[in-house]
């Protein structure tokens, strides 16, 4: 059995994996302390691990860290110190948290899992999103690896080929501090949105703005292309992630765009500040669809590929994928379900597997949408109490179950999940999930604005069939995989009815998931697609800034704080009392 | 200036505090074997989302006056729930502390609560909706401390009150204590915040000659680089 971990820097997770190359789970820290984000040393994640899959310690033959970590500290604090003084704070807290950096892996390990630490090896950061996403590839040879994110252990941005699993060569990257990643989390501060978080923000709110406006103009010309030297360039002054811990921009960009805005101050369409704002998200995304094209037109140039892989934090940028995918010499991209940090614990644990197995023959899976295991202990019994005092159960037998949600449904109600085996994240595919009638607008902004609480600019996603999905949206047979996770918007057909439904954005696209066969979904699908219901509007299960559900006492909570009535589960259909 | 910020502050640490009181119940509320028990720590721990919840939107009302700068300063973070140490490092409570400690623990502390929540109704002023939604927060705090107690009689029957007294002045003095340390730990760090950069900036100095071309890997394979280097 192998494992792979990720943490310190960005959020925790950790995954296993066996001796036949298949993906047996997968478990997010956040999902387990309920702290969103959380990029603590994994160790519930690994204890679960252990747990859930019956191990010993010895029977564990690896575990990889999914970086090097003193590489990850030295660029850091390499690129700050030629910036001093400025950078002296940021100095002083690399110096000061060192012991609480990456470095400490082993010591961690040491800690919590002794005589795991012996078995431990490093991987590369860029190589772990790379084997992340090979695995979900059908073949798994001659294929072109694309990472773009916010900073790995060396580079920001990088391109590899790769031959076969244990032949993956690097070719080009993007050193640090220049970064597509870090300048979009820095124009999403800016924007008053929480950093890791508010991209999606910045993304729905880039469809209001004008690609001609004069701010749009201005973001756009902060990073470009050198085509001579095929290298992204950025005038670094703009920013401030490289010299400060507590700012990513710094005064010429406010001086160039106008003030920042108060993060406090909700951004509604139709405010005053509201047209500035969108038009600077614009500017964001047009650049880095740009840079995007760019990255991928020099990727097929030095690789010959038509295949790619793509991964890290800017692949999760799904409006920007539509363009790619329209590029002549792209005949498919791959992206992995859980592109960023947190997805990298499956590279990692493959990392592991190849290693092992170097020399003989190794086989591995495509991993399921649904890895993480779900829980031994009997629910039923443990929410006996709260299920009791709180809920009713309307429906016990499974289908009987799913039969009344799908009435519920077509009644306009809105639906949580907490069903089988959890999502490897960051998007719920339908067993966690707040459900409702895609078509119905009532419905939708029921789960938008009441149950959510989302911004206004943040459009949900329609779930449907394949078949379904064809008569109303422009999908593209290059990206075909990518639409299984959410990882891509397509654009509605022109006139088409699709343009009215609630679950397309102002700018005429929707962020389609293509259900996948035999999935909860596809059967709750299945006994509403007669009643007339072909699209269900699907939002993650969780109460904003929180983690999406894990467990049933997770679903059960999120009912009883929010306006929330029904949830379907693994132990029925329940029904909250008050 | 000033003001707001402390005011501010208050609001943004209580938040902190009643959100972490509810991961607290909600691990609990997992952890536990009995179903009544998981019932009793489920409404807890919804009691305490409930107060997080109120305190964000004071401390969002505030922040909105407030100028961007310290409003910046002021954003919420979840994993600064473990950085400032309302989530210890170790776990939760319930997974590193026996149940009758933990018991013990969730009795002192409501009150403490309580206690902490009288100084921010002075900030809010009274019959306020604010002053009103405090005071119905205090009166869940007593519940909860109520419900601690009794739970704790009903399972530990051979111990006294006065034993439960013990452990509450136990726990004040603790959490004073707690208090002590974390204000000389902030006099220390400012005392030893230039000793810190100049180290900073002797690394910095160091920093500044490091060849990183080693960490160059173009035209590598990568899965032969080795595997055991942290570099
Ligand atoms: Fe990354
Ligand atoms: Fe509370
Ligand atoms: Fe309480």
């Amino acid at each position: 059995m192998f494992i792979g971990v990720t943490g310190y820097n960005h959020e925790s997770s950790a995954a296993l994996v066996d001796e036949n190359g298949v993906l047996v789970d997968f478990y997010r820290e956040e999902s387990l302390s309920r702290i969103k984000g959380d990029k603590s040393f994994p160790k519930r994640s690994i204890q679960k691990l252990l747990i859930t899959n019956n191990l010993k310690k010895k029977d564990i033959e690896r575990v990889a860290f999914y970086e090097r970590p003193l590489s990850a500290f030295l660029h850091i604090a390499k690129e700050a110190s030629l910036h001093m003084p400025r950078s002296l704070s940021l100095l002083t807290h690399q110096f000061r948290n060192f012991n609480r950096s990456s470095v400490s892996c082993y010591l961690d390990f040491l800690k919590f899992f002794r005589g795991l630490e012996t078995k431990l090896i490093y991987s590369d950061h860029h190589l772990s999103h790379t084997l992340t996403a090979l695995a979900y590839t059908n073949t798994k040879k001659d294929i072109c690896s694309v990472v773009v994110d916010g900073f790995g252990d060396r580079s920001t941005a990088s391109i590899s080929q790769i031959v076969d699993p244990t032949e993956i060569n690097e070719l080009w990257e993007c050193p640090y501090p220049i970064s597509l990643g870090l300048f979009y989390s820095s124009i999403t501060d800016y924007l008053g949105f929480a950093i890791n978080e508010g991209e999606y923000k910045v993304m729905g709110l880039a469809s209001f703005g004008d690609s001609k406006s004069n701010s749009a103009r201005l973001v756009r010309g902060l990073m470009d292309w050198d085509s001579t030297s095929n290298e992204i360039i950025s005038d670094m002054s703009y920013f401030d992630y490289h010299l400060s811990t507590s700012n990513s921009f710094s005064n010429k960009l406010e001086e160039l765009l106008g003030p920042a805005r108060n993060p406090f101050v909700r951004l509604v369409p139709g405010d005053s500040d509201f047209q500035r704002c969108a038009d600077i998200a614009r500017g964001a995304q047009d650049l880095t669809i740009y840079l995007l094209e760019k990255i991928f037109t020099h990727a097929h140039k030095i690789t010959n590929s038509r295949r790619f892989l793509f991964s890290g934090g800017v692949s999760m940028n799904s409006a920007s994928i539509d363009s790619l995918a329209q590029l002549s010499f792209v005949d498919e991209i791959i992206i992995p379900p859980s592109p960023g940090d947190a997805g990298c614990a499956i590279g990692a644990a493959f990392y592991c597997y190849i290693k092992s197995n170097y020399y003989s023959d190794f086989n591995i899976s495509k991993p399921s949408l649904f890895p993480s295991r779900k829980e031994i202990r009997n629910d039923e019994f443990i929410t006996e109490q709260i299920v009791s005092n709180e809920f009713s159960v309307l429906q016990r037998d499974e289908d009987d179950a799913f039969l009344k949600a799908a009435e519920l449904i077509a009644e306009g109600e809105v639906i949580g999940t907490v069903l089988s085996s959890s999502e490897t994240g960051p998007r719920a595919l339908g067993n966690r999930s707040l459900l409702c009638d895609g078509k119905n607008k009532e419905a939708v902004e029921n789960l938008n604005n009441v149950i959510k609480n989302r911004s206004p600019f943040r459009p949900t996603a329609p779930a449907m069939r394949y078949e379904i999905a064809q008569k109303y949206y422009r999908l593209r047979p290059e990206i075909y995989e990518c639409y299984k996770s959410m990882s891509a918007t397509c654009k509605c057909f022109e006139e088409n009815v699709s343009l009215e439904f609630p679950t397309t954005h102002v700018d005429g696209t929707a962020r389609v998931q293509i259900v996948e066969n035999n999935s909860s979904l596809d059967k709750l699908l299945s006994i509403l697609e007669p009643m007339g219901i072909e699209i269900l509007a699907n939002s993650s299960l969780n109460v904003s800034g929180d983690p999406t559900c894990f467990d049933l006492v997770d679903g059960l909570m999120v009912c009883s704080r929010t306006k929330l009535r029904y949830l379907l589960t693994d132990i029925g259909l329940l029904k909250r009392k008050k | 200036m000033k003001k707001s910020q402390s005011e501010l502050n208050v609001f943004y640490e209580t938040a902190h505090a009643e959100l972490a009181s509810a991961l607290e119940m909600l691990a609990a509320c997992k952890v536990t074997e009995s179903p009544k028990q998981a019932f009793g720590y489920f409404m807890h721990a919804k009691d305490e989302y409930n107060h997080a919840r109120s305190f964000f939107e004071m401390l969002s009302k505030r922040g909105k006056r407030a100028s961007i700068e310290i409003a910046r300063d002021f954003r919420f973070t979840p994993p600064s729930l473990i950085t400032k140490g309302y989530i210890s490092k170790k776990g939760f409570l319930i997974e590193t502390m026996n149940l009758k400690d933990f018991i013990a623990f969730v009795y002192t502390n409501e009150l403490l609560a309580k206690s902490s929540f009288e100084n921010i109704l002075i900030l809010v002023g009274h019959s306020t909706h604010e002053s009103r939604r405090i005071s119905s927060i205090m009166a869940d705090e007593l519940r909860h401390h109520g419900m601690a107690k009794k739970f704790f009689l009903n399972h530990y029957p051979d111990l006294q009150p006065w034993q439960l007294m013990i452990y509450r002045t136990k726990e004040t003095i603790h959490n004073k204590g707690r208090k002590i340390y974390d204000a000389n730990l902030k006099f220390l760090d400012r005392l030893l915040t230039p000793l810190y950069r100049a180290i900073a900036y002797l690394a910095g100095t160091m920093a500044m000659k490091l060849n990183l071309n080693e960490f160059k890997r173009k035209g590598k394979n990568l899965m032969n680089i080795s595997s055991s280097s942290i570099l």
